[in-house]
């Protein structure tokens, strides 16, 4: 008996059920099968079980007139159920981008305050915090809603600066800046004062650069952008011939047929399959171009050739999704078209003051105004403060991490303590304060549902609405998943490439 | 200090080969430490300190650990804040003065064990922050110093790469680099090998005798025998936040007077 030699151990040929490659591929396959049956079982059961019942579920209510009254939002009385929910979805949006920049500011404030030498200041974070975060939400917006509704009715409410503020248990409501006729042409200017913000911006930098002055170019690039906006309301309507080209862009996509976009977004898919590919393979070639791609890369090739395939198979059997974006397409540019066809008497912007009116019996604000419910000003200070207060801990803790040699070395070599804060121990702090916040976002986000408890028409309470009068729980309840699916991965998505661009670069 | 010329007019401050010791009598005074005491608690950290370094001197502070040597050290650009006696940095005081303070920090340069390299700026923006912002150059002239500094230190083709993806020789380099940006008349040196792979200590040693050679006023907390004993005028040996011995290399590596100099010796050599 001999010991095989390294020769034999190697040409020995492995049997399959042993070869990790094989398994490995195996278990890819197979697990995606699984998965896609069991969707399949699912749906298909669902639907049965639904038939058998008598319980009818599609979208057509989307389509069809309903009867609802919207507490607040871009249309308070909707005449279709996919304009009540867009209303709604408006609202949510309204509520978490206002509630997302509050909550921020207000947590960096909360926890530098924390942070502080002076007594007072520190305790008093510690106590917002302390108290704020150890209370349920859904009880803080209660308590706000209680405490607003003690204010005064809108007949007897205040006006304090002569009728440019009311405020009463119906909200306050204040004078509403609203874009007018003269709109798109002033923002054309606008646009040009942005292209040339830039170039201010760059040469102020190149003066700061070459001789030290502190030339502060950011503020120049703004101001830039602020002149040209002042600029702009006496000179706008230079930009009114803009509606020819326009125009123009609108006939060109009337007259284009559909094979048109199915044959651009087939070469959009597809390109990008491609680009994504070799730039895979590029990225996993060595210097000297040895090529070294696992079984799962493998695989990742191949279900971005599958996907990009399964578009063009899309475009090609579902005419449909073309047809709409050319003739949304030409829509587009035919409004754009109008807007910037008016005479030159337009103003890019109309303000109007807040009115009350008689309805019915009681009194209200009307449309002029600008309206916050005090459904919108509970669930608002409900959202900011509770998460002001956990984003407040964040801002402390990343600050806490930068390890004190940062600081020190910052120190050694005469750096001032606001040099210090804003060069060294800020843009360290921040990668680590932005993942946990957030994820307070897409907590804020998601609690802005509690609303439905004090009568704010965010989407979920206008859905409840909906399909209380139309039957369509699932399809409603389908529609809310996707909504908010869709905002917390468009957050993901944000804060995650902040995180990638910020992250340090290590060997 | 005695071999050296005792004429003033003999070039005392021409520069001497390392090791070989130097008349420093007649140079200006650059840290003048007067019965500096601080403590933590009630640890008493440092312990009546008395010394004068010279311009031009290099001065190895020895000790064990936990004698008080990095405090002491931390103490000369305010890092930490002492609570008796006086110390006084190039003819200006250190008190609560936020002027002087930042005048004292802004000419001392100091390099740490840990390197503490800015991990978010590239090599040559950690050396050029400092001029830029608190010496207010033109970002051009600060990079173009920072390139040189780099190439004093060998390091000028990792300029645009981020400490991280740097050695630890070449980082502590870097931090030699940034300190030395700054222009100023002292170097402070915190235990900079110790965090060091052996094959790296060299790399910055080498630096720190050029620096040295160059006439630096250099004060240098190590482990580095072999340094001491080449680079040093002047070895100041602490314990128990005092200062027990003090004097040439020579004397203090072959006739100790002290006995917990000997004992300090006997378990290190």
């Amino acid at each position: 008996m001999t010991a095989p030699t390294t020769q034999e151990r190697v040409s020995h040929r492995v049997p399959l059920w042993r070869d990790v490659v094989v398994l490995k591929w195996v278990t890819q396959v197979v697990l995606l099968a699984v998965v896609l049956s069991a969707m399949w079982f699912l749906a298909t059961q669902a639907g049965d079980n639904l038939r058998a019942r008598n319980i009818v579920s599609t979208f057509d209510f989307l389509e069809r007139p309903i009867d609802i009254q919207l507490s607040e939002g871009i249309d308070t009385k909707p005449d279709t159920g996919a304009r009540a929910l867009w209303t709604g979805m408006v609202n949510t949006l309204r509520m978490s981008i206002a509630g997302i920049l509050f909550a921020t500011l207000l947590g960096i404030v909360v926890g530098l305050a924390r942070l502080s030498d002076n007594w007072l200041i520190s305790r008093l974070a510690s106590t917002w915090i302390e108290t704020l975060r150890n209370i349920p939400l859904l009880v803080q917006i209660a308590f706000y809603f209680s405490v607003l509704t003690t204010l005064p009715r809108v007949g007897l409410g205040t006006g304090p600066i002569n009728g440019w503020f009311h405020i009463s248990n119906k909200g306050i409501s204040m004078p509403r800046v609203f874009i007018a006729d003269g709109f798109y042409q002033w923002l054309t200017v606008v646009g040009v004062g942005a292209v040339a913000a830039h170039y201010v911006r760059r040469h102020r930098q190149r003066i700061q650069d070459e001789t030290g002055a502190m030339t502060s170019p950011i503020l120049w690039g703004m101001g830039t952008v602020a002149l040209f906006g002042v600029i702009g309301i006496f000179v706008h309507p230079v930009f009114s011939w803009l509606g020819v080209p326009l125009g123009a862009i609108a006939d060109l996509l009337d007259s284009l047929p559909v094979i048109a976009p199915q044959i651009l977004f087939s070469v959009i898919a597809l390109g990008a399959a491609a680009r994504w590919i070799t730039r895979f393979l590029s990225a996993h070639r060595s210097a000297r171009g040895h090529l070294s791609i696992s079984d799962d890369d493998w695989f990742r090739i191949a279900f971005a050739t599958l996907a990009a395939l399964a578009v063009v198979v899309m475009l090609v059997r579902w005419t449909g999704f073309s047809s709409w974006t050319l003739n949304s397409g030409r829509d587009l540019f035919e409004v754009l078209e109008n807007k910037f066809d008016v005479d030159g008497a337009a103003r890019p912007f109309d303000a109007m003051r807040p009115d009350i009116i008689q309805k019915g019996k009681f009194p209200n604000y009307g449309k002029s105004g600008l309206t916050m419910s005090i459904g919108f000003a509970a669930v608002f200070f409900g959202v900011v403060f509770y998460t002001s207060a956990f984003i407040g801990e964040n801002v402390r803790g990343g600050i806490l991490a930068v390890p004190k040699g940062q600081s020190e070395a910052a120190m050694a070599v005469g750096l001032g303590r606001g040099q210090i804060l804003r060069h060294v121990v800020l843009p360290q702090a921040v990668r680590i304060i932005l993942p946990p916040t957030g994820n307070q976002y897409l907590n804020l986000l998601k609690n802005t549902s509690l609303a439905v408890a004090v009568g704010y028409s965010e989407i979920v309470q206008v859905g409840q609405t909906t399909f209380n009068q139309t039957g369509m729980t699932l399809p409603v309840v389908v529609i809310w998943m996707l909504f908010y699916l869709s905002c917390s991965l468009s957050i993901s998505v944000v804060v995650n490439w902040f995180n990638v661009r910020m992250k340090l670069v290590e060997r | 200090m005695t071999d050296a010329a005792t004429e003033p007019t003999a070039e005392p401050m021409s520069e001497p080969a390392a090791g070989q010791t130097r008349d420093l009598s007649n140079a200006r005074d650059m840290i003048v430490c007067e019965d500096v005491s601080k403590w933590y608690g009630d640890f008493q950290a440092l312990d009546g300190i008395s010394t004068t370094i010279k311009e031009q001197e290099v001065v190895v502070v020895l000790g064990p650990s936990g004698s008080g040597k990095s405090t002491w050290i931390r103490c000369i650009n305010r890092l930490e804040v002492h609570q008796e006696g006086r110390i006084v940095v190039d003819d200006v005081e250190l008190t609560n003065d936020l002027r002087n303070i930042e005048q004292i920090r802004s000419e001392v340069g100091m390099v740490f064990q840990q390197f503490n390299l800015f991990p978010h700026l590239k090599v040559i923006d950690n050396v050029s922050l400092a001029p830029i912002w608190v010496r207010k150059k033109p970002r051009v002239e600060a990079e173009e110093q920072a390139m040189a500094l780099l190439e004093r230190v060998g390091i000028p083709e990792q300029a645009h790469k981020y400490p991280g993806q740097l050695s630890g020789g070449q980082q502590q380099r870097v931090a030699i680099a940034r300190a030395l940006a700054m222009e100023p008349r002292i170097m402070l040196f915190d235990e900079v090998t110790s965090a060091l792979d052996p094959e790296m200590v060299k790399e910055v040693l080498d630096i720190m005798k050029t620096l040295a050679l160059s006439g630096m006023t250099m004060m240098v907390v190590t482990h580095e025998m072999g340094f001491a004993k080449e680079v040093a005028d002047r070895i100041i040996f602490m314990e128990e936040g005092q200062i027990v011995e003090q004097g040439t290399p020579q004397h203090f590596f072959e006739n100790p007077t002290e006995d917990r100099t000997k004992l300090f010796l006997s378990q290190i050599l």
